[in-house]
């Protein structure tokens, strides 16, 4: 489900049902790596929008959590740490954090939720069904990653 | 997503009650999926849309076919990909749509091993028969959607999917 407010209302109706939670982070470099820094949320939200689709009933995709690519990892940890604590008081049982920023895989163990880290591909060059295509085949890999953690904490 | 009417008197109190009528007027706005090859795009043929899938290339194997069309509401025209499970029964073509009929996530055809030639819904592990049959107890309680579908110049044209009556 999505972050509007018809499906949330959806979401909203079948709580019970509904134990996952999508996080995309986007990291926002203003000035030099801007580009990389747009081409990267461009991939994810393509990304997690496609991924949603697959599992509209089960996850509820969040707007995605930005912050400053030059902001201390520390601070933006924290703050992960603080949504995170709220999804986790709202019943939902998994958290699964979307991002193409390499920094996240060290700070992942100070996390309950699994964060994927998914190399950002440029888009630019690519048609709509090229696009289409990867985008099938990312979100068949994370199907597999999803359904092995829904198997794990059942 | 189901589009609904505003008539003449609600939309009169929408913009009567100002901003906070005007979010709710908002709710109603129609989702915009995202889009797709332009090739891919239908050409006019009623309410039928092209599909790049070959009749004579189905068989009584289920195969995903992808189309695209346009869909316009005040705002933009977007893009639409939609997806069907198609087959052949015969001479019958099946189309079938992939939402879940529990909460709509997108099954797959023979994807579970456990059992194999159903469709599975990873989500909650909802199950259908190959003519799209809800399995009693798992979580759907309707059966999957069916398209119309049409045959032009040896492709297959897709139209609405329709819910089908219950068995
Ligand atoms: S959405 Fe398919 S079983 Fe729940």
């Amino acid at each position: 489900m999505k972050w509007i407010s018809q499906e949330v209302e959806t979401y909203l109706n079948a709580k019970e049902y509904v134990d996952t939670a999508v996080v995309p982070l986007y990291s926002v470099a203003i000035g030099g790596e801007m580009k990389e820094s747009a081409e990267a949320a461009e991939f994810i939200g393509l990304l997690t929008t496609h991924l949603e689709r697959q599992f509209t009933g089960r996850i509820l995709l969040f707007p995605p959590f930005t912050y400053l690519k030059n902001d201390s990892g520390e601070k933006v940890l924290g703050e992960l740490k603080n949504w995170e604590v709220n999804i986790l008081e709202a019943e939902f049982k998994h958290v699964f954090y979307i991002t193409s920023d390499i920094e996240w895989r060290t700070r992942e163990n100070e996390l309950d939720g699994a964060v994927i880290w998914v190399p950002s591909i440029p888009l630019e060059q690519m048609n709509d069904s090229q696009k289409l295509k990867m985008m099938d085949s990312q979100v068949k890999q994370l199907l597999a990653l999803f359904t092995q953690k829904w198997h794990q904490k059942a | 997503m189901s589009k609904e009417r505003v008539s003449r008197r609600q939309f009169l109190s929408y913009t009567l009650t100002g901003v906070g009528g005007f979010m709710a007027a908002g709710m109603l706005m129609p989702m915009v999926r995202f889009a797709v090859d332009p090739v891919l795009k239908a050409e006019a043929g009623g309410d039928f849309i092209a599909t790049p899938k070959k009749v004579s290339e189905l068989t009584d194997e289920p195969v995903r076919v992808d189309f695209t069309f346009k869909q316009k509401d005040a705002w933009y025209e977007s893009d639409v990909t939609e997806s069907a499970w198609v087959y052949k029964d015969g001479d019958k073509i099946i189309a079938l749509s992939p939402v879940c009929k529990h909460l709509g996530c997108t099954v797959n055809w023979n994807s579970d091993k456990e059992h194999p030639e159903q469709f599975f819904c990873p989500c909650h592990y909802g199950r259908y028969t190959k003519d799209g049959t809800n399995i009693p107890g798992t979580p759907p309680l309707h059966p999957l959607d069916v398209y119309p579908y049409k045959e032009k110049d040896g492709f297959l044209y897709l139209g609405k999917a329709k819910p089908r009556k219950e068995a």
